[in-house]
């Protein structure tokens, strides 16, 4: 393979220093002549009706505009990921969850528009909350949503589990829950729409999927699309939360600041952030696993629930993903996995980095660990016995013939297996080893089509504008974007600029999810740079008189191949191409190839590439305590190719230590449908302390389907080291935990019991 | 009232209420939003400024505060022409800074940490840090740019200069 300058280094983020300096404007840092600010009020009660929302003595208070309640929106009032939607921005009869908002005051000031809540007058008659999933789904329960209490709910049948158990010399069984845990980024939802003189609105927003809040803004303000600029503003963190969030307070934003005729800007607190918006859902899974004497896996069935929430929003695609990826990265005959999303009264559940896979993998990485110790085989050689490899069957029965790098991340973490697998308790300390493995579709896949745009242009100086229509949160998105972009044009990475997403500007490419950046987004970039090269190199042969073949571009020059020291600056070459009529600006279209598969068995193809891991975690628990520390964190991924090795560690980094959190310490809690910790003070937040070891190593089996071979690596992370945390505490205190987070008091008092 | 502070080296004058955050007075009256709120109770350390050498939580701290006071923000650090300080430069050679919502307050933390502390110890790095929350990173990587940081400033004193390169490609 052709040497790379620029793709493989670590090169620094290239909008890396307006945010070290602070200069880089998020939506809070905008302001706008004659701009007002909005508050939400919340319900209150996990489940109720309206009676009536009486604002007149808000209204009556000095700086207040504006109270809009359901009856004062201009559209639907409808919003959701897929259709037929089931959430509205403000109810106007039924209350679904606590945080709901029921009413936007808008005021001079945003204390203001808080003050003014407190004396609106909402009479509400609560109705009995159904508040666990067993409740839901009762025979005689009280319907959340007119078509029942299952949002969405779906089988997958790979060949036959009974004749599978069948085939078994042992069964197990097994149990698992998981809880919920909110996105927390540090920069809280938040939305600013400025209406503009053309009759047009523009709204500035902290988001993922600048795309997908144009169409519910523009549905609900009742305007055409194009009628709504969206533009996605520096993100501080999304993780999947700041999709619906940023759609409701987008269309709240929206209607006042056209009704107004002022700029609206909404900016969520802390608590409403975690009360009020998308968490990750909770999950109950039960586990059976069938095995041969030898350790060959021969059948899984597996039943999955989860916690939804009061709406939809994402939950039908992450039961789809927690479906596909509960049998885990191994080649198994016979599979069956019955996932069901199911409606609760409480704060809705959605797309939060792993969307499905952590909860799965979290109870399917436990049981190959218990699996393990029935058999009396080594849990890292009864995984490699069962891994996938190139031209196995996966859940779906696709076969990959390239890019399937798992066992080499097994590979990757046995030495330190080895190494810390031994260690001896100590009087006051326990020791334990646990190893996990993930396994994450990249793209779209089973969740729709998976098309993105970017376009590049090249200035006349050579200089190169990137735009593209997915999203940088932080993931380094626009850093992978402008090396590709370089290496293809054989230009420093300083002259590349990959502009904000503005849907005016760039073309809908569909959500920045599924850890889809890198590999669909960089393929287009890719194909549209590789157009503007091939103007270029015509240019430079006809300058050097000489065959297109005999020229590189390379360091911000044409070359000849047979002679580094003939150079032209390809400033010079842009500009006569310019002159010359050779376009500078391409626009192009990377799809992915689009999922087939049955919609009953839901056997067929689906993604376009897996990326695999493997995480081993050493900890030290302390017997009197509970305490863990984790001594060693090792995280293998086969991520294809790596593009940038500091921004994809960075990656494995931050979503190791999500994962290590939902692992260890977060939990949305929970009291009569009411949420007791929503705020930092109460919510356990990792801090500086809390974090992990992680050291990564990257395997590179590159796909066909990515630029220069790469995969996505946003995601898997968070899912690996959840379980591998899991399974290495039950090794350290010789018990297995059924239930994650795993906290220090969990601990101390299966210890406590032992004593 | 009318409250005279320093602020990044300028003597500056406000007439707002006593009561007002200090957070609001330099994000809308004096415009430097590179200080940023999290979760306006004092948990995030989004916010944070150095005040008379010690780092604070902008948003619990109210104006009246400010009279006298000599207030850093990130906006002092930036410089103009003499480019990034070395600890801005630290966090991007590291690769500490990913959606760079929190990084201003690291910044200013490792900043007081280090005018205190020119040689800090894991611990001490911690304790300093451990009010600044950040989600994307996982830290490791700002863990990194502290103690680089540290090491450029002890050589910067040592050698007289400032180092920093300015290369964009740091070896893989
Ligand atoms: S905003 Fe001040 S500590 Fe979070
Ligand atoms: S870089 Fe995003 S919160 Fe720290």
């Amino acid at each position: 393979m052709a040497e790379h300058t620029i793709i493989g280094k670590s090169v620094r983020k290239v909008d890396g220093i307006e945010l070290v300096t602070g200069k880089a404007k998020f939506t809070a840092d905008m302001k706008f002549p004659g701009m007002l600010y909005g508050y939400e009020l919340r319900a209150g009660v996990p489940a109720g009706i309206i009676e009536s929302i009486d604002a007149s003595e808000a209204l009556k208070e000095p700086g207040v505009h504006m109270v809009l309640t359901a009856k004062d929106l201009l559209g639907p009032n409808l919003i959701g990921v897929l259709p037929p939607f089931d959430q509205p921005v403000l109810p106007d009869r039924e209350i679904r969850y606590a945080g709901e908002s029921i009413a936007l005051v808008v005021a001079d000031t945003r204390e203001g528009a808080k003050r003014a809540c407190r004396n609106i007058k909402a009479v509400i008659t609560p109705i009995e909350p159904i508040l666990t999933m067993e409740q839901a789904l009762a025979e005689d329960a009280r319907k959340i949503h007119p078509q029942g209490n299952v949002t969405f709910s779906r089988t997958l049948t790979k060949g036959n589990v009974e004749q599978g158990f069948a085939e078994a010399d042992v069964v197990i069984e097994g149990s698992y829950t998981t809880t919920f845990q909110d996105h927390c980024y540090i920069e809280p939802e938040i939305a600013c729409a400025v209406p503009s003189g053309d009759n047009r609105i523009t709204l500035y927003v902290s988001c993922q999927s600048p795309f997908h809040i144009r169409g519910h803004v523009a549905a609900n303000l009742n305007v055409p699309a194009s009628k709504v600029k969206v533009v996605q503003a520096y993100t501080g963190g999304s993780f999947g939360g700041k999709d619906d969030a940023a759609v409701e307070i987008g269309i709240l934003a929206g209607t006042a600041a056209l009704k107004l005729g002022r700029p609206v800007t909404i900016a969520h607190e802390r608590e409403e952030s975690i009360a009020g918006t998308n968490v990750r859902h909770a999950a109950e899974i039960a586990y059976k696993t069938g095995a041969r004497k030898d350790g060959t896996i021969t059948a899984r069935q597996v039943k999955v629930l989860l916690d939804g929430g009061a709406y939809a929003s994402e939950s039908p695609f992450v039961t789809m993903k927690a479906m596909i990826h509960a049998s885990g990265p191994y080649a198994i005959d016979h599979i069956e996995v019955e996932s069901t999303s199911v409606y609760t009264n409480k704060t809705y559940a959605g797309a939060f980095r792993g969307f499905g896979v952590p909860q799965v993998t979290f109870a399917s990485e436990s049981e190959i660990d218990e699996l393990a110790k029935h058999l009396g085989i080594d849990p890292l050689e009864l995984r490699r016995k069962n891994g996938l490899k190139a031209g196995d069957k996966t859940a779906t029965s696709q076969v990959y013939d390239q890019s399937v790098g798992y066992l080499q991340t097994l590979d990757a973490v046995e030495p330190s297996l080895r190494e810390t697998g031994t260690k001896e308790n100590d009087g006051r300390y326990l020791y334990g080893t646990g190893i996990a493995s993930v396994i994450q579709g990249i793209s779209n896949g089973a969740e729709g089509v998976d098309v993105v745009g970017a376009s590049v242009q090249m200035s006349q100086d050579a200089s190169v504008l990137v735009g593209c229509g997915l999203a940088e949160m932080g993931q380094g998105s626009r850093t992978v974007f402008s090396q590709i972009a370089a290496e293809v044009l054989g230009i420093p990475v300083d002259w590349v600029t990959v502009r904000q997403v503005d849907t005016d500007a760039v073309h809908d490419s569909g959500p920045t999810v599924a850890s889809r950046s890198t590999t669909v987004g960089g393929m287009a970039v890719k194909q549209a740079a590789e157009t503007v090269r091939q103007s270029l190199v015509k240019m430079a042969s006809l300058m050097f008189k000489t065959d297109e073949s005999m020229i590189v571009l390379k360091e911000g020059f044409a070359v000849l191949t047979v002679d580094d020291t003939a150079r032209i600056p390809l400033r010079d070459v842009a500009t006569a191409a310019y002159w010359t009529g050779f376009p500078l600006m391409h626009l192009a279209f990377s799809q992915a190839e689009p999922a087939d598969f049955d919609h009953d068995t839901h056997q067929g193809r689906v993604y376009i590439a897996y990326n695999f891991g493997t995480h081993l975690m050493h900890v030290k628990v302390d017997r009197y305590t509970g305490e863990v520390e984790v001594l060693k964190h090792v995280a293998s991924h086969d991520v294809g190719k790596v593009v940038n090795p500091m921004a994809a560690s960075g990656q494995v980094e931050g979503a190791s230590l999500i994962g290590f959190a939902l692992g260890h310490m977060e939990k949305v809690e929970y009291k009569d449908g009411i949420i007791q910790n929503p705020t930092f003070a109460d919510y356990a937040f990792p801090s500086i302390r809390d974090r992990i070891p992680t050291e990564t190593i990257f395997v590179e089996d590159p796909t066909p389907h990515g630029p220069y071979g790469a995969k996505g690596i946003g995601e898997p992370p968070v899912a690996a080291a959840a379980a591998a945390f899991a399974n290495a505490v039950s090794q350290a205190v010789g018990h297995r935990f059924t239930h994650i987070p795993i906290t220090r008091e969990d601990i101390a008092a299966v210890l406590q019991e032992e004593v | 009232m009318v409250i005279h502070f320093t602020c990044n080296g300028k003597p500056v004058t406000v007439d707002v209420d006593g009561d007002m955050r200090v957070l609001d007075v330099l994000r809308d009256v004096l415009d430097l939003t590179g200080t940023k709120e999290g979760c306006g109770e004092g948990e995030c350390g989004a916010c944070t400024i150095i005040l008379n050498g010690k780092t604070v939580n902008s948003c619990l701290l109210y104006a009246g505060k400010l009279q006298g006071a000599v207030v850093e923000t990130i906006e002092g650090l930036s410089g103009d022409s003499a480019g990034l300080h070395p600890i801005q430069e630290s966090f991007l050679e590291e690769g500490a800074v990913q959606c760079g919502f929190c990084t201003p307050g690291m910044v200013l933390s490792t900043k007081a940490l280090l005018d205190r502390h020119p040689d800090p110890s894991i611990k001490e790095i911690e304790t300093a840090l451990s009010g600044n929350f950040c989600r994307c990173t996982g830290y490791g990587k700002i863990m990194k740019a502290v103690v680089s940081s540290a090491e450029k400033l002890r050589d910067s004193r040592e050698d007289g200069h400032q180092s920093g390169t300015g290369l964009g490609v740091k070896r893989g």
